[in-house]
């Protein structure tokens, strides 16, 4: 038994049967499609009430999906984002707009917190 | 002894390999960096590997299921040619009445190309009602030539009085081949295994000309939509690629010893 188990033609394939199981687990505990993170001023103080809008990949270009607003902490989350591949930017009236910023997720609709804070600037 | 140093033999091979890899290695690195392969200077090293790529591939095709009509047909046209090429292998071990024409109608059958038989195989394949079906896209490649003389070269190694020492003992022949020929030929399995799979994984044509619902399409074919979809395909494309090449290269791998064994024996057999 342990000398079949052993065998190259049993073992490689058997680890990769495993590493896919494991990874599917994983992407199945893990794609509630929460994307989240927070928005700042040029000052670095958290903007509330601001628009974030989530834009998707089309095969050829991004397409704005859906909007949330920020809290009172300048935290944003969008809980049905459907995608891998998606741009984040923000806006509010009179404090300005930031970069959209590119988002490459492992699989789609993966759970996600953006490290970096989107930043508001004039004249964006 | 060696007479001679063996270092200009091991530097002329490892030349000819780096000629060989490079493109590989090429084509790897531009499905984790997405560089133009036209960027000057080349880089050697990817500046910024990473994985999206495959995933954007992943999603733009139904990957999945292209993948699982691949890995269905191959394993349908590995398991064919293991059974058929040997019974035929067996058989042209033995000695009969007309042997050498049909040892002269396989040779002869080797030069002509698919493309000029495809007519009439699509022809059969839709009487039997397998047109647009697993079993139909492997049924071409479920015996092949070059493998059969694969087989027969094998068998042709095993003494010829362990197969009588079985006939007395009242085997039939098709345990004979079972039991005690397969066995002996595990190189010439390994030789048709891996031939069997590749010529099947990448088939092209024949899938082209007789799938019709994009669900039976296979990998080559999903790579051919794939660029019709895309629009920069620079890293994707690549990428795809890997993960179409992938599963033959492994396979190679693990039976590469078998299969060069397989390959050679019939040349160095006494």
């Amino acid at each position: 038994m342990r000398r079949i188990l052993l065998n190259r033609f049993v073992l490689v394939p058997g680890v990769i049967a495993l590493a896919t199981l494991a990874w599917n687990l994983y992407v199945a505990s893990h794609n509630h499609g929460l994307v989240t993170g927070r928005v700042i001023d040029a000052k670095g103080e958290p903007v509330a009430d601001a628009s974030v809008a989530l834009w998707v990949y089309n095969f050829t270009t991004y397409q704005e999906q859906m909007h949330v607003k920020t809290d009172s902490a300048g935290n944003f989350r969008f809980t049905d984002n459907p995608s891998h591949r998606i741009q984040l930017s923000a806006e509010k009236p009179g404090v300005g707009r930031s970069e959209r910023v590119p988002v490459f997720l492992y699989f789609r609709a993966e759970d996600f917190s953006l490290d970096a804070p989107l930043k508001l600037a004039r004249g964006e | 002894m060696n007479r001679y140093p063996r270092w200009p033999v091991h530097l002329a091979l490892i030349m000819a390999s780096f000629v060989m890899l490079v493109p590989f290695y090429w084509v790897a690195k531009t499905s984790v960096s997405g560089e133009n392969i036209y960027a000057y200077p080349p880089s050697i090293v990817p500046a910024k590997a990473q994985p999206f790529f495959y995933v954007d591939v992943w999603y733009a095709i139904p990957f999945a299921r292209y993948f699982l009509n691949s890995v269905a047909v191959s394993v349908i046209a590995v398991l064919a040619n293991v059974i058929f090429n040997a019974m035929a292998g067996y058989a042209l071990t033995h000695g009969f009445r007309g042997k050498n024409v049909v040892l002269m109608l396989f040779l002869s059958c080797m030069m002509v190309p698919f493309q000029a038989t495809i007519i009439p195989a699509y022809l059969i394949t839709g009487r039997l009602g397998l047109l647009d079906s697993w079993l139909g896209l492997a049924l071409p490649q479920c015996s092949t030539i070059i493998c059969i003389f694969v087989f027969k070269a094998s068998f042709d190694a095993v003494p010829r009085s362990l197969i009588d020492a079985a006939r007395i003992d009242g085997l039939p022949e098709w345990r004979i081949i079972w039991h005690i020929m397969m066995p002996l030929s595990t190189s010439a399995i390994a030789t048709n295994v891996i031939l069997a799979f590749i010529w099947s994984w990448n088939n092209f044509l024949w899938p082209l000309i007789m799938t019709r619902s994009a669900d039976m399409q296979t990998l080559p074919l999903g790579l051919a939509r794939f660029l019709s979809y895309q629009e920069d395909t620079t890293g994707a494309l690549y990428a795809f690629c890997i993960m179409v090449l992938a599963p033959g290269l492994l396979l190679f791998l693990l039976a590469q010893k078998e299969f060069i064994r397989g390959l050679t024996s019939g040349a160095t057999k006494g």
